[in-house]
């Protein structure tokens, strides 16, 4: 049901039997063990890591292995298709705004990001998002933020534990949906307790 | 029906048996050589591409359609998830820039055989008769060099062979659909109920899902996937609608294959084929007509990388036309929050629109104007639609976890034709060592007043139907322009007929030939077009 408890006992992979083969494939692929660390250096997985716990809000048992899938897509160069022209290629852009952000922390507060309290993360995070189109370490903070966001977003609502939180069922195909319209439920779909 | 199946048996060459590809036809596809002289090579298999390869293949032509991605299976090869589905989009290396950057890939930008319709929501309106005209009528944008009623036998053909279903559409030439509309979900119901509260008429469709059986094709099952590639084959893409009966009729599709370079004989001033990569070899296929079919990005792309010592600046650019005067419409996304659930991802995003805001109102202070259409953001792209308003951290999962009290409405804003945005070489290669595209945009004045109006409208309507909270976000959509047919050579790339000006035997069959856009989505467009321009050339 998530963390906010809004869809009890609401579980999309419990559907699985309904999906197609290549789906099932594919999704369920994501809850088992992902894929080990290869593009980021230990000291870049660590920042990396230290990031997406606080722009997601990650549970410390990380249900969502977030930055695994992140650097799995970098490994592979998955990329959404176009770069802006002031920023370098998604790898690179990457790696440079880590060292960016381990550079600030040890400016701010004499530590590595990694090792930081959750509200001095936040904090040097909240500034790199309210630079917008200022640069930051040679980089315009707002596209590193759209690059950060893209893909921490990307990874986390892909995953059925995120679904669960937010009642959305995830596959659909072949059964589909039967019952469409304002406050209309399938089934298997479980209506919300309350706004969080 | 049976005039449309006499004409495009595409429905009826599908399998009835549960699966989703006709194996046998693609097994005993005719396979042409490279050494072959084919009456036509066509490079890229989407909506243009796929259409003049069917039309061509039945007037009797020897025809090979290369696309630099594969031939899917929808059985296999697609799935009902949306990270999944990354593989449909073009992801090769691309560079944006200019004030306003256009994002690529997912937005815009499709690969393989069925091109971008194979993850197009599915919207199919034709143009309005204005829009042929805007510089003569309303003083900007571009005249085309050919009218409304020159496409509008084409745009009736191809809805009938998608084919088409809605609501008796009272815009622009009023006009009836095959289909009768399809049921509404929560999304589609909010629109309508908004709509009827402020007076503003909004219509079920124009969808390019069939009601009903077509041919082999089942019927839609509601799931709301139809930008993530249709597994069911009811939403229509190029694959399923004009393959399968250009295969039946002796064309060839080559999948896989990357066309590098066109080839221009010096003496004779005639194209002589394309040089391609398959499986990392380098072939050439020889053509007595070359046709480009390859989009806003690809084709100017093609075009520049096939530079030459007659054409120095890039091939048919002696004008400095190519890659010029690209558009995308503006496309804010307005979400508004019920205390009712809409659960929007059910039912195809493609659900009702409204082109009341389509022409220029003199009352207002800008030109040409806007759609209105339901969208209906998956999870991801809700979060991306989430996170640009600044949400992060529990702020984002909060708001997140709110998804299914959230409507969803997107606009089409006719931005403006101009010159400075456009498609030039960047200074990176692809993997082949190819110079990739840098796509530069940048709005105009009038560009954000319509931006700003059809926020403010949706936003109404939203508002009106009940929304307790709204959030907007700026966004873009779709892809047209960047070798456009003009009159003259000075003032485009191509002529009426889609034949270039600079080398009689070459021709662009795609979204680039848009001298403007209107606020309507391309596809139903670009179909008609390289069905007119198949007419001509056969003719």
């Amino acid at each position: 049901m998530g963390r906010y408890g809004r869809f009890p006992g609401f579980d999309a992979a419990a559907q699985w039997r309904h999906w197609d083969p290549a789906t099932a494939g594919s999704v369920l692929a994501r809850l088992g063990p992902p894929q080990p660390i290869r593009f980021f250096t230990p000291e870049e997985h660590a920042t990396a890591d230290a990031l997406c716990e606080r722009l997601l809000a990650l549970e410390p048992d990380r249900p969502v292995p977030v930055v695994a899938m992140i650097d799995a897509r970098l490994a592979e160069q998955e990329t959404d298709g176009w770069r802006y022209a002031d920023m370098p290629e998604d790898g690179q852009a990457w790696r440079l705004s880590l060292a960016a952000l381990k550079a600030d922390a040890v400016d701010c507060f004499q530590r590595p990001f990694a090792a930081l309290t959750a509200d001095r993360r936040d904090r040097l995070i909240g500034r790199v998002r309210e630079l917008d189109s200022t640069p930051w370490h040679d980089l315009p903070a707002g596209h590193v933020w759209s690059l950060w966001t893209r893909y921490a977003c990307t990874a986390f609502y892909s995953h059925p534990f995120a679904w669960n939180e937010i009642g959305f069922p995830g596959p659909a195909y072949p059964r589909g949906y039967k019952n469409l319209g304002v406050d209309a439920r399938e089934p298997y779909e479980v209506e919300d307790e309350g706004k969080s | 029906m049976s005039s449309v199946r006499e004409r495009n048996a595409s429905a009826w060459l599908l399998p009835n048996d549960g699966t989703r590809t006709n194996h046998q036809l693609r097994r005993d596809m005719r396979r042409f050589d490279d050494n072959d002289e084919v009456d036509a090579v066509i490079v890229g298999c989407g909506a243009g591409g796929s259409v003049l390869l069917q039309r061509l293949a039945r007037a009797g032509w020897r025809v090979v359609g290369l696309d630099a991605g594969p031939f899917w299976d929808p059985d296999t090869d697609w799935v009902s998830d949306e990270a999944g589905s990354h593989h449909l989009y073009w992801t090769d290396p691309r560079v944006i820039s200019g004030a306003d950057p256009v994002p690529l890939g997912s937005n815009n930008s499709g690969r393989g055989v069925g091109g971008s319709m194979v993850h197009f929501a599915g919207y199919v309106p034709r143009f309005h008769p204005s829009d042929f005209r805007t510089l003569s009528q309303d003083g900007v944008g571009a005249d085309w060099p050919i009218a409304y009623r020159d496409l509008k036998p084409y745009y009736t053909a191809i809805e009938q062979e998608l084919p088409v279903a809605g609501e008796h559409w009272p815009w622009g030439d009023p006009h009836g659909y095959p289909h009768r509309p399809h049921p509404v979900g929560g999304n589609g119901e909010i629109f309508l109920r908004g709509a009827e509260k402020l007076g503003i008429t909004a219509k079920v469709g124009p969808v390019a899902i069939p009601n009903g059986r077509f041919g082999n094709r089942p019927h839609c099952v509601y799931r709301g996937f139809c930008l993530q590639g249709c597994k069911v084959n009811a939403k229509a893409s190029p694959l399923i609608t004009h393959v399968p009966d250009a295969l039946a009729h002796g064309a060839e599709i080559r999948a896989d294959s990357m066309v590098a370079h066109i080839d221009v004989d010096e003496h004779t001033g005639l194209a002589t084929g394309v040089h391609y990569i398959r499986n990392g070899l380098q072939r050439f296929q020889r053509a007595r007509v070359v046709i480009v079919a390859g989009y806003s990005i690809e084709t100017p792309r093609l075009l520049l990388n096939s530079a030459s010592r007659r054409f120095p600046d890039g091939l048919c650019n002696d004008f400095d036309q190519v890659g010029r005067y690209v558009m995308v419409q503006g496309a804010p996304q307005t979400a508004g929050r019920f205390d009712s659930e809409i659960r929007m991802y059910k039912a195809p995003p493609p659900e009702v629109s409204t082109e009341e805001f389509y022409e220029t109102d003199p009352a207002k202070p800008y030109h040409r104007g806007f759609a209105i259409q339901t969208v209906s953001p998956l999870p991801i792209t809700w979060a991306e639609h989430v996170a640009a308003q600044g949400h992060w951290g529990a702020d984002l999962r909060r708001m997140m976890s709110d998804y299914v009290h959230w409507s969803c409405l997107g606009a089409l804003c006719e931005l403006l034709p101009q010159p400075e945005n456009r498609v030039t070489l960047a200074q990176e290669t692809d993997r082949h060592g190819l110079p990739v595209a840098n796509m530069a945009y940048s709005r105009c004045a009038n560009d954000r007043a319509l931006m700003s109006a059809a926020r403010g409208v949706m936003e109404d309507l939203l508002r009106a139907a009940g929304a307790d909270e709204v959030m907007t976000i700026e966004r873009y959509a779709h892809l047209v322009g960047g070798a456009r047919m003009a009159a003259d050579e000075r003032h485009g790339v191509v002529d009426a007929d889609s034949r270039s000006f600079a080398v009689p035997n070459l021709y662009i069959a795609d979204g680039s030939v848009l001298p403007t856009q209107g606020s309507a989505n391309p596809a139903l467009t670009i179909m008609a077009l390289a069905a007119r321009a198949a007419d001509r050339l056969s003719a």
